[in-house]
């Protein structure tokens, strides 16, 4: 396989976009030809979760590359639920590292405030086991609460914890000016003070307001190209080192130990194993944090720390996880502060380790980053891709 | 009409499985068809529960107990959840009733109370 580099990188402000679906794709994009200073696209995937249930729009690849002006180029769209981000760039790597094509254009965009907040939750929602989960009611909140209160009694996970993270990530999106979340918060105000119930009320118990990713609009883009090409462009060489992918059990009661995240476990080490890397060589991490819960179980089972004592929050309370801290996870603020357009978070992922790497990150920026790492969740955790990136020059 | 909610037994090897899947999961050997309805029993206990109150159009009431429950032989069901104060561990028996009318259409399912 040939390697494979990251030439552009370019994004929306996550928030309520008031233009058109294709425009929210398109418009990352042209940001990232901007940043390249390449125009050539052989080939353009979108990522995209909900277009034709929330937006009424199907085939939006189709209007993408048109509204790109980069017809005659191939392009479709990459669904995999709210992994579809970084399932497109692992299809884009593969096109590049194939020799197939030399540069191919991943983009992901979703437009979820077109619908209520409830429309929303539902339509996430159809991802569960239509007979055995979806027809109860279940939903992502409240699979998220089951497992979380799970884990609380085996690892004594705390409510304390949850907002540990919350506030950590929403604090960091003040630093990010595209994150949809722009408000300061404190464990005071979402659990300690007599307001806390009224501030942050339960969404599925134990989880709160505040352990809940924002709906939020938005549109990332990554340009993926070979060697040749990279060299070519005048910007840091980023190398997408690995891609790993694993899947699990449709529905979440089937699964064995019911406290895993399997497929986490397997995507990281597949990713790692292709970049030749370990989990101890990452210098910063973006993870899936939909819930609060998942940043402290994913840092366990993708290697960051050990799982066997639930050391994920224990990293949490000693600091290592802040911007400054030895492992920075979510420096962009994560899905809980920077947002989750569903199709286009895996790509926003990329997109802040590609920024991180680069050096370009500003006040938020982790000293001498040279390898991130991003881990894209599916499902309750049934289909999981992480993304290894090296800095090489 | 009484309703029942069955688990899959493979035809080969005899494994369980909940929901319906084509393939066995542990063999891997079968084809479609080639399991036995049996039917779940209808005690457990409550491995995890949650109260969500934010919740599909469907559902008008402030709010609604889920939860997942090991039943009597090892197979797990997430199912609706009526029960004043969940515990981790309690026994519960469930019965198949309406969990969901989406318009004219009612859905059935398992429903757990305090054994």
């Amino acid at each position: 396989m040939r390697p494979v580099y990251v030439i552009g990188i370019g994004i929306t402000s996550f928030t309520r976009l008031e233009y058109p679906l294709s425009e929210i794709a398109a418009y990352p994009a042209m940001m990232a030809m901007k940043d390249a200073g390449w125009k050539e696209i052989d080939h353009l995937y979108v990522a995209n979760m909900g277009s034709g249930r929330v937006n009424h729009q199907t085939g939006l690849a189709s209007a993408v590359v048109d509204t790109l002006s980069l017809t005659p180029a191939g392009a479709e769209v990459i669904e995999n639920g709210p992994a579809s981000g970084a399932s497109a760039i692992k299809t884009g790597l593969m096109a590049v590292a194939s020799g197939l094509h030399d540069v191919v254009m991943v983009t992901g965009a979703e437009r979820m405030r077109e619908v209520n907040n409830l429309e929303a939750t539902e339509f996430i929602a159809t991802l569960t086991h239509p007979l055995a989960e979806y027809i109860y009611g279940v939903t992502l909140p409240s699979l998220a609460a089951m497992f979380t209160r799970l884990y609380m009694e085996k690892y004594g996970v705390t409510e304390r914890h949850l907002a540990m993270v919350a506030v950590k990530n929403q604090n960091n999106a003040l630093l990010n000016e595209f994150a949809h979340l722009q408000q300061e918060i404190s464990i005071e105000g979402i659990l300690d003070s007599p307001e806390a119930m009224t501030n942050n009320p339960y969404v599925a118990e134990p989880l709160r307001f505040f352990d809940c990713c924002p709906v939020s609009d938005g549109g990332a883009c990554v340009i993926l190209a070979s060697e040749e090409v990279a060299r070519k462009v005048e910007r840091p060489l980023v190398r997408l080192a690995g891609v790993g992918q694993a899947t699990d059990t449709h529905a979440v009661h089937e699964r064995e130990e019911p406290t895993d995240l399997l497929a986490v476990r397997r995507a990281a080490a597949k990713s790692f194993g292709m970049a030749g890397l370990t989990p101890s060589d990452v210098d910063v991490a973006e993870l899936h944090d939909a819930f609060t819960i998942l940043e402290i179980v994913e840092s366990e089972e993708v290697g960051f720390f050990p799982k066997g004592e639930g050391e994920g929050h224990l990293a949490l309370e000693r600091g290592e996880t802040a911007v400054g801290g030895k492992l920075p996870i979510n420096p962009s603020g994560g899905l809980k502060g920077r947002g989750h357009p569903v199709g286009a978070t895996g790509v926003a992922q990329a997109h802040e380790i590609v920024h991180q790497l680069r050096g370009e990150a500003g006040e938020r920026q982790v000293n001498d980053a040279k390898v991130g790492f991003t881990c894209n969740f599916g499902g309750f955790g049934n289909n999981v891709v992480c993304l290894t990136f090296v800095r090489e020059n | 009409m009484s309703r029942e909610i069955y688990a899959y037994k493979c035809r080969k090897c005899g494994h369980l499985h909940y929901p319906y899947r084509m393939v066995c999961r542990n063999c891997g050997e079968n084809e479609h068809n080639e399991f036995d309805q049996v039917p779940l029993p209808k005690r457990g206990k409550l491995l995890t529960w949650t109260r969500a109150y934010s919740l599909p159009a469907d559902f008008e009431v402030p709010s609604l107990g889920l939860g997942i429950v090991e039943l009597e032989n090892g197979i797990r069901i997430t199912g609706q959840l009526r029960v004043d104060d969940p515990k981790i561990g309690m026994d519960v028996r469930g019965e198949v009733e309406i969990v969901r009318r989406e318009g004219y259409d009612e859905r059935y399912g398992m429903i757990f109370y305090e054994a």
